[in-house]
């Protein structure tokens, strides 16, 4: 381990500095950020200083993303519970079914909600419905996962004694496993659910409605004060849902 | 054994009535809230076009079909050369963010910085980690103009909340035997925190570090799309005006890229460190639920 | 009621739990079965309701083959097997008579499984049952809020809303203190009585044996090496179950007598 340190070290300042290179990276340069942001001094002055007066523009869609977000989570955390039993070994009928299953939810993980978003736009048109099958998937392959991984440490005394009355599979999962996994099951619906509102900030900048689209149309208008109060909004709205999120969280589990 | 009356023969019950059925009505009441809050969300929310659904799955899977039967090979530099700069981003803003996030988690640590420090600063690390990324990279941009550099600071930024965070409970973890040592030698509290308290904490931070990372590529994956850099203006650019055989060649980068990058760094944190949550939130996608 | 031919487990990695076992218990009796931990008492137990399938030979319950059933069947036959176990097995995180009901689950329709809305009849039989163990009165409590001794008595009211034929108890005291013991093993006596369900409780002590057995089978090394009445099992008899003298930890009451 000792002469490792330093390799490593040495190894991440090279990732650092080729990153950071004019020629093979980004092109990071300290002074050409501080005298940006110097030359920005409108532009900061102008985010500093919002127009409160624009906020009553900014309710629907907020509340446009608030539906989405609760519209998501149900149907995404719906599908998710028959996709975690199944992505666990403890309830999952069969290995086929457990490894397809636990495959199908890695590939929904590895795309981002951002990306969904963008094909269903594509496929379905600009607006909510798009953004909400973007959340769907998105929440899918998030509950799913953690889901399977609370079933995987479940008590199996129950489920040897349902299964010892001669209930089937379902019976035994039905009775012996939900309700222990119940509390957590709700901690990470209400999780998604609020990771539904901060991404629906972000899937409607390209199109998926929601306060995201508000937010594409201040953008390229350069309405850096609008932008501010959006920015305000969406930081205190995830700030309230999320401090209560993990206070109900912390109950339930 | 002696015969007569068994032990614990006194200990029968009474046989006690039935009981009536308690009315429980929280839970009616969670599933009735969840029923009505779904039906009216669906049902106001306008241009909702529901209809569209209908021909969803059959156009989900032509569109499938054309992003991968096959996708354009001969894209891949572009795609690659995308991602290349969006692994780069993600390196640089957990590089931005793992400076900044040290002495904050110092700051945050209860066992270190005064209760009202402490709060305060877990506070503000709290209120920085909720805006997303991608808003960040939007009040950038005009800043410091189009392009990487704009989505590095984004990233580096959103990070220092979680990032000091998850360091200010490590440090607040630490086994105090080896503080109060380096304390009876007199050092001072600086002196204290580099020999005692960050040698204990480091290979945890460091592997948080590398796990920040993995969460890191993905949101540069998308960056693009508002101008900040990486692959998302390509994935923007093809899927917007249906290349799918190109968007198709990017998903696969970004997708295949992604697995590997994670797969070599998350090993890394296995080695540095064993059984703490560092080590074992071995998936960026789901972060760490708090 | 039961029988045993030949009928032999080993466990994959090569763990011979059972050899060659040949027993008949007929209807209405009350087998204790004894033996050291690792004996294969659990495994016997298993074997008739299909938990642990047979290598070789076979187990007949009521005439049926347990080896030689279908899936349907053999959850046919398990709904006529109650079962006991040593952690009592309850979901501890619903209602006494939730888990009670779980015994009428064979009988009930998925999606009254599934909504939790059970029939009335069965809902009654679950209730006698909680009657017949004497804590009805607790039917709507959590299950985890009971004592160690209320929740084996659940465990067995939910064996009880099975209706069963037969009776299997896995260690049912070994999580709990002496007089606790006693009043299960008394309910479980009583219920061989009134109801004249064939039961086997497997024991690890000797004196419980002894007092509640009407018949003892010992087991050493996953073979028979005693079946006969209580009063028989002397000193001579536990050193071949035990393979050693008797000692404090063998008997539920402090001093090793017998
Ligand atoms: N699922 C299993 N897989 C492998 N070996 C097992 C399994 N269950 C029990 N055994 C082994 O079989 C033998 C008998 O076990 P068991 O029937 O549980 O004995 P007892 O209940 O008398 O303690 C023991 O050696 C045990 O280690
Ligand atoms: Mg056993």
């Amino acid at each position: 381990m000792r002469w490792t340190t330093p390799a490593a070290v040495v190894v991440a300042a090279a990732i650092t500095w080729w990153s950071a290179s004019e020629d093979f990276g980004i092109g990071l340069s300290l002074e050409e950020i501080a005298s940006n942001f110097t030359r920005a001094r409108p532009i900061i002055q102008e985010f500093l200083d919002p127009q409160w007066s624009y906020w009553p523009a900014i309710v629907d869609p907020f509340m446009e993303t608030v539906k989405m977000a609760i519209v998501a989570a149900v149907i995404g955390c719906g599908i998710a519970l028959a996709a975690g039993f199944l992505a666990s070994k403890v309830t999952s009928p069969n290995t086929v079914t457990y490894l397809a299953d636990k495959g199908v939810l890695s590939v929904l993980r590895s795309i981002p909600d951002v990306l969904y978003a963008l094909v269903f736009v594509a496929a379905v048109g600009i607006g909510p419905l798009a953004g909400i099958m973007a959340m769907v998937f998105f929440n899918i392959g998030i509950v799913a996962k953690l889901l399977s991984e609370t079933v995987d440490a479940v008590d199996l005394g129950p489920i040897e004694a349902a299964r010892a009355t001669g209930g089937s599979r379902f019976a035994a999962v039905r009775t012996a496993v939900f309700p222990q996994v119940l509390p957590n099951y709700l901690a990470y619906s209400l999780y998604v659910f609020e990771l539904n509102l901060r991404a629906s900030a972000v899937i409607g900048i390209v199109g998926a409605g929601g306060i995201g689209q508000l937010i594409n149309i201040e953008r390229t208008a350069f309405r850096y004060d609008r932008l501010a109060v959006i920015i305000v909004a969406i930081f205190v709205i995830v700030f309230v849902v999320e401090s209560v999120s993990i206070a109900v969280r912390r109950r339930l589990v | 054994m002696t015969t007569t009356k068994a032990p614990g023969a006194d200990v029968r019950r009474q046989p006690g009535a039935r009981p009536r059925k308690p009315r429980r009505y929280g839970a009616w009441l969670l599933n009735g809230a969840i029923i009505v809050a779904f039906f009216w969300a669906i049902g106001s929310l306008e241009d909702l076009g529901l209809a569209d659904l209908i021909g969803a799955p059959a156009k989900m899977w032509d569109i499938f079909g054309l992003m991968f039967s096959p996708p354009d090979w001969s894209y891949f530099p572009t795609a690659m050369e995308g991602m290349v700069e969006s692994l780069q981003i993600a390196w640089i803003g957990t590089m931005i963010a793992a400076a900044a996030s040290l002495p904050m988690g110092f700051l945050a640590a209860k066992n270190v910085t005064a209760r009202v420090g402490s709060t305060v600063t877990r506070q503000v690390l709290n209120a920085i980690r909720s805006v997303p990324e991608l808003i960040l990279a939007i009040v950038f941009i005009p800043i410091v103009g189009l392009g990487a550099v704009a989505g590095a600071l984004a990233i580096g930024v959103h990070s220092i909340g979680t990032l000091g965070k998850l360091s200010a409970e490590a440090i607040e973890g630490i086994d105090t035997g080896p503080v109060e040592a380096a304390r009876a030698t007199g050092a001072s509290q600086a002196g204290v925190m580099r020999w005692g308290v960050l040698p204990q904490v480091l290979p945890e931070i460091v592997a948080f570090w590398l796990y920040r990372f993995e969460v890191n590529i993905r949101a540069a994956a998308i960056l693009g799309i508002v101008g900040a850099g990486g692959v998302g203006s390509v994935l923007q650019n093809t899927i917007s005006f249906r290349r799918w055989d190109k968007a198709g060649m990017t998903i696969l980068v970004v997708i295949v890229v992604t697995v590997l990058v994670d797969a070599t760094s998350s090993a890394i944190r296995r080695r540095l460190i064993r059984g703490s949550t560092a080590a074992t939130a071995s998936d960026p996608t789901t972060e760490v639920v708090a | 009621m039961i029988s045993f031919q030949h009928a032999t487990v080993t466990y994959p990695g090569g763990v011979h739990a059972l050899r060659d076992i040949t027993l008949d218990v007929p209807a209405g009796q009350l087998i204790v079965v004894v033996g050291l931990s690792g004996a294969g008492k659990s495994t016997l137990i298993r074997a008739i309701n299909g938990l642990v399938p047979l290598t070789d030979g076979q187990v007949l319950v009521d005439g049926v083959s347990v080896s030689g059933a279908s899936r349907r069947e053999l959850r046919d036959l398990r709904a006529g097997v109650g079962m006991i176990f040593q952690n009592f097995n309850l979901t501890k995180r619903t209602s006494v008579l939730n888990n009670v009901l779980m015994g009428r689950m064979h009988y009930t329709p998925w999606w009254r499984v599934m909504t939790g809305v059970y029939r009335s009849a069965d809902r009654e039989i679950a209730m006698q049952a909680l009657e017949r163990v004497e804590i009805v009165d607790k039917a709507y409590v959590r299950a985890s809020n009971l004592s160690g001794g209320q929740q084996q008595r659940v465990g067995i009211a939910r064996a009880l809303a099975q209706q069963p034929k037969v009776l299997l108890a896995d260690e049912p005291v070994a999580s709990l203190d002496p007089p606790t013991s006693h009043v299960v093993m008394r309910d479980l006596q009583r219920i061989n009585r009134d109801l004249g369900i064939t039961t086997l409780v497997n024991l690890h002590f000797l004196d419980l044996a002894r007092r509640y057995g009407e018949r003892i089978i010992g087991l050493r090394a996953g073979r028979i090496v005693f079946d006969g009445k209580g009063e028989d099992c002397d000193e001579r008899v536990f050193r071949d179950i035990y393979g050693r003298s008797l000692t404090a930890d063998d008997v539920l009451e402090a001093r090793p007598q017998l």
